[in-house]
């Protein structure tokens, strides 16, 4: 199988606290993996390394066969990958339409944008109902949607999320898992970033479990779920 | 009653002059979170070159005014990348002092190359009377009033209905979502800056037709302008324009009535109500804010 991401030994600092020490793995075209792991562990700083948020000082991200380490956030955009990150970041003053479109900034092409803006929607109703409403004034739930919503609005191959679950009340998790697997279902990659083990492994193939900035176990779901002894000693959960 | 709606007249003529002359400094920071201390200077140096292209070069005044605004802006998307970037995100003293360094040099370069004297933009528009009702103005004040609301039109459809003004609204409320939809946040803040530079020194070349221009005036500009943006709202787009026309008409109703000699204390005396009952200026709104 070859992979649409491979990560190799990624170190990644802020200032000069070292926050990833060598961080590896990989993705295949149309999988969901999962990356778990306890607070601080580095799953949001691998992200950032990814979209190009950050720079990282070693190692060497490859994407689609073509290396992306420290390419600027844009080009890495257009090249395919989207980063919804932790907390949503959505534009508080600027109205739901306003969020959505600027997700498609790179796109060039009206029709195209007005195309992807109706597909983009779709699975989010409540999104369409608000679409004149300030971003800042929707639910945390909502907030999540349309942070998801802006992300596929650049029509990524790779989708990476941050933590979507987190706030979230529980049948509100559920619909966005079954969001993530049509979407997956649809040919979509998507790197998801957990701290709800279970929830993860309901929609992942694969899971790698960080500890302190680097990689310290990978398994398929199924054995991970089939071994609570195995998560308990990886997650302390 | 004349009286009263001449004075009106003249009042809001002169408070639509007030918040154009405002809009750059309000611009810059409701988008960039910047105080420009260098407002004035930009003005000042869009009205000397004004004067100087259509006065010395002989240039057509619209000719002239568009020039202002490309070369402003270019400069002022140039300061922005070689001087404000290094001091972003670093707290507001720094950006106050980098514009007041800014504004010491502009005021003194101007005084080194045209020296004290005051200057005047040459327009095309006459200084005959105009008499609707009851009420005189001349054609030159209204003609530069429709120009006036004319640019402040256009910035507002910038800011709030294409690309760039969504981009730099979107920059301002989080730059790292801006980023992250591939936004190039510094070019960004650029324009946001050659922006508030080109409508200051805009305000600069079309006042100046009216009024003075000279080295010195920068400090009393930016004054102005500061009154303008706290009695609205600083950075607030609709704050500028209704703070410059409620000074505008109180400075005139005070004039008319009362004692022309402290007019310049209006403004003042109106920012200190306002800060007593509204801080946050008239309109809080922050539809330019984080
Ligand atoms: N902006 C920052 N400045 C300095 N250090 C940071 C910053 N962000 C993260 N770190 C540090 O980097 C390390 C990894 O953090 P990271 O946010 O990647 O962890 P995480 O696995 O996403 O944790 P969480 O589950 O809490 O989101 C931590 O030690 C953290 O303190
Ligand atoms: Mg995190």
């Amino acid at each position: 199988m070859s992979m649409l991401l491979e990560l190799t030994g990624i170190e990644a600092a802020y200032g000069k606290l070292k926050a990833l020490h060598g961080v590896s793995f990989s993705v295949a075209q149309a999988e969901i993996v999962a990356l778990l792991g306890a607070n601080g562990a580095g799953k949001s700083t691998t992200l950032r390394v990814i979209s190009g948020l950050m720079k990282a000082s070693a190692g060497n991200v490859v994407f689609n066969g073509k290396p992306i380490a420290n390419l600027r956030p844009d080009l890495i955009l257009k090249l395919g990958i989207a980063h919804c990150p932790e907390e949503r970041h959505v534009w508080p003053e600027m109205t739901v339409e306003e969020n959505l479109r600027l997700g498609g900034y790179t796109c060039s092409s009206k029709t195209e944008l007005e195309q992807r803006l109706e597909k983009v929607v779709q699975p989010f109703a409540r999104l369409r109902e608000r679409y004149r409403q300030l971003a800042g004034t929707l639910s945390g739930g909502e907030q999540q949607m349309l942070a998801i919503a802006r992300a596929l609005m650049s029509s990524p191959r790779l989708l990476l999320l941050d933590e979507p679950s987190l706030g979230l009340a529980p049948r509100i998790t559920q619909e966005l898992l079954d969001i993530f697997r049509q979407l997956r279902d649809g040919g979509m990659t998507i790197v998801l970033v957990e701290q709800n083990v279970h929830n993860a492994l309901s929609v992942a193939s694969r899971a790698y479990v960080f500890e302190t900035g680097r990689v310290v176990a990978e398994d398929t779901a199924k054995s991970l779920l089939g071994n609570p002894d195995l998560l308990r000693a990886y997650l302390g959960g | 009653m004349d009286f009263l709606l001449q004075l009106l007249a003249n009042g809001l003529v002169n408070g639509t002059f007030y918040a154009l002359s405002a809009l750059g400094l309000t611009l810059i920071f409701g988008l960039m979170r910047v105080v420009n201390f260098a407002h004035g200077e930009l003005y000042m140096v869009g009205g000397l070159i004004g004067w100087a292209l259509t006065e010395l070069v002989g240039a057509n005044f619209f000719l002239a005014l568009l020039i202002v605004v490309i070369a402003t802006g270019a400069a002022g998307y140039l300061i922005d990348r070689w001087l404000i970037e290094r001091v972003r995100n670093q707290g507001a003293e720094s950006g106050i002092l980098l514009t007041i360094g800014i504004s010491i040099f502009l005021t003194n370069t101007a005084l080194l190359i045209v020296g004290t004297v005051p200057h005047k933009v040459l327009s095309p528009f006459a200084n005959k009377p105009l008499f609707l009702g009851p009420v005189v103005l001349t054609q030159s004040r209204l003609s530069i009033v429709a120009i006036c609301a004319v640019l402040m039109l256009a910035v507002h459809l910038l800011i709030k209905h294409t690309t760039l003004g969504r981009a730099m609204r979107a920059t301002v409320q989080d730059a790292m979502a801006a980023s992250l939809v591939g936004i190039r946040t510094e070019r960004i803040h650029g324009f946001t800056f050659a922006l508030g530079t080109a409508l200051a020194s805009a305000a600069g070349a079309l006042l100046g037709s009216i009024y003075v221009t000279q080295p010195t005036i920068g400090g009393l500009v930016s004054l102005k302008a500061f009154v303008v943006v706290i009695l609205g709202g600083l950075g607030s787009f609709a704050g500028a324009i209704i703070g410059g026309l409620v000074l505008g008409v109180a400075e005139a109703l005070w004039g008319g009535y009362f004692a022309t000699g402290y007019v310049d204390a209006i403004g003042f005396a109106l920012v200190i109500v306002m800060l007593l009952v509204r801080p946050y200026g008239l309109f809080s709104v922050k539809s330019e804010r984080a």
